[in-house]
């Protein structure tokens, strides 16, 4: 297997195929089918404003609380199904690596593009709920795509990675599991990271420094507000390149998964 | 290359690992690094095989359980990797290791030819010109828009089975699968690899002495990741019927 390529058109069209399976399929024998790409983030987001918006009063004096938490859980939603379908896309389709010579990769492109257009169906609901909550749209609102795209950079190159050691040893979907759970909290979702800045500054820095908080707050800042606090205006103040940190550790997770999955591919057959 | 030959190859060494008894477990695996002891037998499963194929001809593979006949086809068909040796393939190789593979159960059968042509690498325009050819081959028309999940088993591998054969490649590798379905169907099946024969570049796996001697041109046998013979259809069918002997 050489450099992914794209532009042959047996792949393009191997990963179409793919990923409308998947995707016709994730639904299937469900009452409310694909309404449920909707319903479960939703959903998810419903729960956490009533216990941290509306009991323990998280929002304080953040504008568009609830708007700013629905987009935190969405693209947070987006993260754990690319990451866990992408991990597993591979064993998850052992039968065929088995039997059939294929690029590899576009299994976990295919799980992972699912992953993508369910967000795209939830952005829509995302922005609709920004428009009823009083945000007017404005230009930031262009560079949601660039956004989206360093997103999906960081979430497929974890899926390489940790997906290439999945075949081998199953911990990793364990794992992960935990892993992600300790991610939620350790990334701005529910809380704003206001509130960890008043405690101590330093924590909230190192926190911004991970690419997922690095994203979450981006998108709040381009789709709700430019006083939202993100990495570019609250870290590294006085040097630069502390700021291009979190870019740095989504290109290094690419290129290291990447590589490494290319590694690890030839013997997937044999070893799945 | 020249231009007669399909497949090519050269010395050919293909070993895998087995995990040794309790090599499994993060405190054997610590264990056996410490003492030095290796958590795994190489077990040598191609051990230099070289041939070359020729154009149309139909090349029967036979050998006993475990003497290395699927793990050639597999290398062949560029899903195992080979530790040494090569192997040259002028055209375009249409692999069937089992019937079925990638097919959907909660797809349609029309649904299923798309995929699996996707997975030969074909475009869904080469497939729109196999398509009816695939259909009829099957005789299952009528039932193209129900779900394979309401196929019979017999319907599921008549249709993966006109897949095989039906895709246009150029050399068609066969795992143990020939003649499928019912026997009106079978008869089918046999006529068609009569007619094949002589025409088209065919490798097919099998432990069938008759069908050995009935469609092959040529036969290879495999003992213990070698070639043990590699001569006519009779002459290979007598060596492996003599091998208990």
């Amino acid at each position: 297997m050489a450099i992914p390529n794209f532009t042959y058109k047996g792949n393009r069209v191997l990963l179409k195929e793919l990923t409308k399976t998947d995707f016709k399929l994730r639904y299937q024998g469900s009452v409310l089918g694909y309404l449920w790409a909707l319903l479960r983030p939703l959903m998810m987001f419903a729960i956490l404003y009533v216990v941290f918006g509306k009991l323990l009063r998280f929002g304080g004096d953040i504008p568009h609380y609830s708007v700013y938490l629905l987009a935190g859980t969405t693209f947070w939603s987006f993260f754990t199904e690319c990451t866990n379908q992408g991990i597993q896309a591979i064993v998850q389709r052992g039968e065929l690596i088995r039997k059939i010579c294929f690029p590899k990769y576009i299994v976990v492109v295919s799980a992972t593009l699912t992953a993508v257009i369910n967000l795209l169906i939830n952005l829509v609901v995302v922005v609709i709920f920004a428009l009823l909550d009083g945000i007017t749209p404005s230009w930031t609102w262009l560079l949601m795509p660039l956004i989206l795209l360093e997103f999906y950079c960081l979430a497929l190159g974890i899926s390489f990675l940790l997906g290439a050691i999945n075949v081998k040893y199953r911990d990793i979907t364990s794992i992960w599991d935990v892993l992600t759970q300790a991610l939620f909290y350790a990334v701005p979702i529910i809380y704003p990271i206001s509130m960890i800045a008043t405690t101590s500054d330093i924590a909230a820095k190192i926190i911004l420094l991970n690419p997922i908080a690095q994203i979450i707050q981006d998108i709040r800042y381009c789709l709700i507000t430019p006083e939202t606090v993100t990495t570019w205006n609250y870290v590294g103040t006085s040097n630069f390149a502390i700021k291009l940190i979190p870019i740095l550790i989504t290109v290094i997770i690419l290129i290291w998964g990447s590589w490494y999955f290319r590694k690890k591919s030839k013997k997937f057959a044999e070893e799945i | 290359m020249e231009n007669d030959i399909a497949i090519s190859v050269k010395n050919l060494h293909k070993s895998f690992k087995l995990p040794t008894e309790r090599a499994w477990g993060l405190k054997q695996a610590i264990f056996n690094r410490l003492k030095g002891v290796k958590g795994y037998k190489e077990q040598k499963v191609l051990n230099g095989i070289s041939f070359d194929i020729h154009r149309n001809e139909f090349v029967g593979i036979i050998g006993r359980n475990g003497s290395g006949k699927s793990t050639l086809l597999k290398t062949l068909a560029k899903i195992y990797f080979p530790e040494k040796g090569s192997i040259d393939v002028n055209g375009n190789l249409i692999p069937f290791i089992e019937l079925g593979v990638g097919f959907n159960y909660e797809l349609s059968g029309r649904e299923n030819i798309y995929l699996n042509g996707a997975l030969l690498g074909f475009s869904n325009k080469e497939m729109d010109t196999m398509y009816d050819e695939i259909v009829d081959f099957a005789e299952l028309r009528d039932f193209m828009d129900q779900k394979l999940k309401n196929y019979s088993s017999g319907m599921q591998v008549r249709l993966a089975f006109s897949i095989a054969i039906r895709a246009k490649g150029d050399i068609l590798l066969l795992d143990e699968v020939l003649a499928v379905g019912d026997a009106a169907f079978q008869q089918k099946c046999n006529n068609y690899f009569a007619e094949i024969k002589g025409k088209q570049t065919v490798i097919l796996v099998t432990h069938s002495m008759e069908n050995v001697r009935k469609y092959c041109t040529r036969a290879i046998l495999i003992e213990n990741g070698k070639i043990a013979l590699d001569d006519s259809p009779e002459k290979v069918a007598k060596a492996y019927e003599n091998l208990w002997k």
